[in-house]
């Protein structure tokens, strides 16, 4: 039995690693292919990421960076999608004490088509991209949660809108 | 005194570093799934429960459309239809629909039909009547339940998903995923033809 894959999307592993600590984002191994046309791996779409905290200056305005990264084969809309019929990538941040943080400054998208469909352009994230965010602290170490939200689709198929949670860890000196 | 305040700093810088440590233990352990517990359902993945629908009668189904009707399966007995998934975030579902209602309308002398069923029903009526309104969709468009998804769908959570449907009752084809225009409307004649007159 098969089913008709119209457009043949790569089978990968989405994943999308909060290097804003962190830093390395580690797919799971044989991630992004599959095996032959009739014995298609199933990977499973998660992540591994560590945290790293980011210095910065203590009560004057300074910038956090959070890096993010897809997987290959993979993007998801920005945060300014040429639609708004479509889902918006963004963040929400938890309060933090002692933390002041400005609004995030999502970078600008990239053009994007489905192959069927080359006249149709979105306007997408994929690969690496990173979130600036503007925040004025105290001194000392400083842990503020934040969720990312996002909806991914292949080059062919879209899947549900998701929540990324993530830690921003820093220090203010 | 002097000592007292030396051990209060060694102490408090000691807990601050577990604590930090703890925390960056936590990022490093935690695991986050982003996109779908399950994959799409590629080609020749006989193991996805949709390809299990090939050649078999299309599942039952009854739902409310928009209006709160209630839209069987059995309604569109002994016609050729496309059951059609989508969602109101899936960008390629909305580049699909227009064409699927061309073709509901191009070939409805053949007896074909279109119905779609909302993945993503929680939005609500109003931003799915919304949706489908801009893209100028008439054809029904129907609330999924968990069952439907189940027997359909299977643990599949990309979309768009189609299943064509002879006039037996049968599912002649699936398909995930944006393809061409051309190899859908090939699809619709297909399954048209099948079936028998």
């Amino acid at each position: 039995m098969k089913v008709t894959r119209l457009i043949q999307a790569r089978r990968a592993f989405v994943s999308i690693a909060a290097l804003a600590l962190a830093v390395g984002a580690t797919a799971q191994p044989g991630s992004a292919q599959f095996g032959s046309m009739d014995a298609p791996a199933k990977p499973r779409a998660t992540v591994v990421y560590a945290a790293e905290p980011q210095s910065v200056p203590a009560a004057r305005r300074a910038m956090l960076e959070l890096r993010f990264q897809i997987v290959p084969g993979f993007h998801i809309n920005s945060h300014t999608p040429k639609s708004e019929l479509l889902i918006p990538t963004t963040l929400n941040l938890e309060p933090e004490t002692g933390v002041k943080p400005g609004a995030p400054v999502y970078p600008a998208g990239e053009p994007y088509s489905f192959p069927s469909v080359p006249g149709e352009k979105l306007d997408v994230y994929a690969g690496n991209f990173i979130i600036r965010l503007p925040v004025v602290a105290t001194p000392g170490d400083h842990t503020m949660g934040a969720t990312l939200k996002y909806q991914a689709c292949d080059n062919a198929s879209c899947y549900p809108p998701k929540s990324l949670p993530i830690k921003i860890v820093f220090i203010a000196k | 005194m002097l000592f007292a305040g030396l051990a209060l700093v060694v102490w408090s810088g000691w807990k601050n570093l577990r604590e930090r440590r703890s925390a960056m233990q936590e990022q490093q352990n935690r695991r986050v799934d982003l996109i779908p517990d399950s994959q799409p359902a590629a080609a020749g993945d006989s193991s996805a429960g949709e390809s299990q629908l090939r050649g078999k009668p299309a599942p039952a189904f009854t739902l409310l459309d928009l209006n709160g009707k209630k839209v069987s399966l059995s309604d569109f007995k002994g016609r050729p239809l496309v059951v059609n998934f989508w969602g109101t975030y899936c960008a390629p579902c909305k580049i699909e629909m227009p064409w699927l209602q061309e073709f509901s309308l191009k070939y409805a002398a053949d007896g074909f039909r279109v119905v779609g069923i909302t993945y993503d029903s929680e939005v609500g009526r109003d931003t799915i009547a919304q949706t489908t309104q801009r893209l100028g969709v008439t054809y029904p468009i129907l609330l999924s339940t968990p069952k439907a998804e189940k027997d359909y769908l299977s643990n599949t959570e990309a979309l768009p998903m189609s299943f064509y449907v002879d006039k037996t009752g049968k599912v002649v084809e699936i398909t995930a995923g944006l393809g061409s225009k051309d190899e859908l409307e090939a699809m619709v004649k297909e399954t048209i033809a099948a079936g028998g007159r």
